[in-house]
């Protein structure tokens, strides 16, 4: 590894208070998360005097945090699988298999990247109207799979296009169909793609508040974040409870990070790298 | 060229037909989505801004949309704040860019640094708003801070001045741990005999940053601006809406916060979609813009 002089020390301090300015918002939450609303009140930096649960479980029950967490499980969980399929089925087929009109497809999947969701929101929710899938699980999980699709397939495309063909040949002469060696060979090949691929999604789809908001208009359905944004009103003079609300929305969030920080962020250097 | 023609076993094979079509079987879900709920609801919405809202609806009004937009002092804040957007992008460019070359170049604690850096981007927007939220309060610890060295307290989300200054800041700290993954991935092509070949001519930080890091990272430093400003443009919303709500008078307004008031609160569908294709417009100018302005400095170079 290359030694540029100038104090690599030098750049520590900046980078170590940098590095407190990132994560003490965190540890502050917890903090105030754990406390009574007292001592909140008389001092704001104070540590807990112990760990205190009722903040989370008032927060869990009163606003219905339990019932948006499931929501957002069931909503995430059926757009990550079927993102997973669709982007891998498609990504087999434009790397691996050579067919008219290919590239063209490509091209139309990848179009895709370049229309946020902001651009699109007032037609796509008139189209899911007219398709009775407003406020409906299946209409958000198809939101979030077409916002996030283009992104799957590019990925899956480049990571299938490093496997040699020639292993598809042999599955081929050995007498399984296109459909078998997707199923059996490529399905299988691709599952660190798909792991990273599909933490990335997850990730996305747990961390929207605004196509849930567009397409989720009553209470009943809505999933975590969009809860997380009511509790504001709800307990504007209970800190403590509004930051317990907070953290049971990060949780899983930061458990996923602490296990699997390496998979995301090769998910993301691929999504820049690739092409 | 029919896949059949690949393997060897084209006489075994029935159903060659339905093996042709395999191919297009495995894409049609992926193709099919994103044509009919992305690339078809952008011509909608072109269409649709050219309509009118309430008892005009479904008559075809010309640019009166667009008209009122531009007209409309809320969407101007709007504009001026892609603005100032625009002006503050390389600092947030710069930033992730400086601390991903001190990490290459393994600092002390470089693995420590990076985990610590990039976990602030795996966070909801929400989520992040929410705790700046009780850190900028106006009776938050923030201001308690500066009041205990006598200074007095700045109403951080509530001045006008400030408020937007605030959304971008927490945005950027939340941001750029994202872009430094990137510039990390840019920095794994880089040619390690050019940084020695800069340390044996004894080469300052400085120097080796402009004069060999910047033009061998040219086309990572071009991803970085335009997803950077793309995620200004259109990830600021989950922020927006919980730390200001667009207020104080209007101050923190964004294309994509002006879209959804005007189709989620003021029933504006029409006026929504030419704003819609306002803000689709100017992200394709700006980045063109960026990737020409990049590729011509790179070139001079």
């Amino acid at each position: 590894m290359s030694r540029i002089p100038l104090g690599r020390w030098v750049v520590a301090v900046p980078m170590s208070l940098l590095a407190l300015a990132t994560i003490y918002p965190l540890l502050f939450t917890v903090n105030v998360a754990m406390k009574t609303r007292r001592e909140y009140i008389l001092d704001r930096f104070s540590l807990a005097g112990d760990l205190r649960w009722e903040n989370i479980t008032t927060a869990w029950t009163s606003v219905g945090m339990g019932r948006y967490f499931a929501n957002s499980v069931l909503v995430v969980t059926c757009s990550v699988v079927l993102l997973l399929l669709f982007g891998s089925m498609a990504g087999f087929a434009l790397s691996q298999l050579r067919f008219r009109g290919s590239s063209a497809l490509f091209l139309g999947c990848l179009a895709g990247l370049f229309v946020p969701f902001q651009v699109i929101m007032v037609p796509l929710a008139r189209i899911m109207a007219d398709g009775g899938l407003i406020d409906t699980y299946p209409g958000l999980v198809l939101v979030y799979v077409a916002q996030f699709l283009p992104f799957t397939v590019f990925l899956m495309t480049s990571y299938y296009k490093t496997i040699p063909p020639d292993i598809v040949d042999a599955a081929r002469i050995d007498g399984n169909s296109v459909y078998g060696v997707y199923r059996r060979i490529m399905l299988p090949l691709g599952t660190p793609a798909l792991l990273s691929v599909g933490i990335l999604n997850a990730l996305f789809c747990w961390n929207d508040v605004l196509m849930s908001l567009v397409m989720m208009p009553s209470a009943d359905h809505r999933t975590l974040m969009v809860g997380v944004t009511s509790l504001r009103g709800q307990y504007s003079n209970d800190i403590p409870t509004f930051a317990s609300g907070v953290l049971i929305a990060a949780i899983p969030v930061l458990v996923v990070y602490l296990f699997l920080q390496r998979q995301i962020a090769d998910g993301v250097a691929a999504g820049s790298t690739k092409g | 060229m029919p896949p059949a023609h690949r393997g060897g076993t084209r006489s075994r094979r029935r159903g060659r037909g339905t093996e042709r079509l395999a191919p297009y079987v495995l894409v049609a879900p992926a193709v099919l989505i994103i044509v009919v709920l992305r690339l078809y609801p952008l011509l909608l919405g072109v269409n649709f801004s050219l309509t009118g809202d309430g008892e005009r609806n479904g008559t075809v009004v010309g640019l009166d949309n667009y008209l009122e937009l531009f007209r409309d002092p809320l969407f101007r804040t709007a504009l001026g704040n892609v603005g100032l957007l625009v002006l503050l992008l390389p600092v947030a460019v710069a930033i992730p860019g400086l601390l991903a070359t001190f990490i290459y170049l393994r600092v002390p604690g470089h693995r420590f640094y990076r985990s610590v850096y990039f976990f602030p981007a795996v966070l909801s927007p929400v989520i992040v708003g929410a705790i700046f939220n009780l850190l900028l309060a106006f009776d938050g610890p923030l201001n308690a801070i500066l009041g205990s060295v006598g200074l007095a307290p700045v109403d951080w989300l509530g001045d006008p001045d400030v408020a937007m200054f605030m959304v971008v800041g927490v945005h950027v700290w939340a941001t750029f741990g994202m872009a430094l993954v990137v510039f990390l991935a840019g920095f794994a092509t880089l040619d390690s005999a050019l940084l020695d070949a800069a340390r044996v001519d004894g080469a300052s930080l400085p120097q080796v940053i402009w004069h060999v890091i910047v033009p061998s990272l040219s086309r990572t430093i071009q991803f970085v601006f335009v997803t950077t400003m793309i995620g200004m443009l259109t990830s600021m919303f989950g922020l927006l809406f919980v730390m200001t709500s667009g207020g104080p008078e209007g101050s923190t307004y964004l294309p994509e916060y002006y879209i959804w008031i005007q189709q989620g609160q003021m029933n504006r569908p029409a006026l929504a979609s030419a704003a819609s294709t306002a803000l689709f417009v100017i992200m394709l100018v700006v980045g063109l813009l960026q990737i020409k302005l990049l590729k011509r400095a790179g070139k001079e170079d």
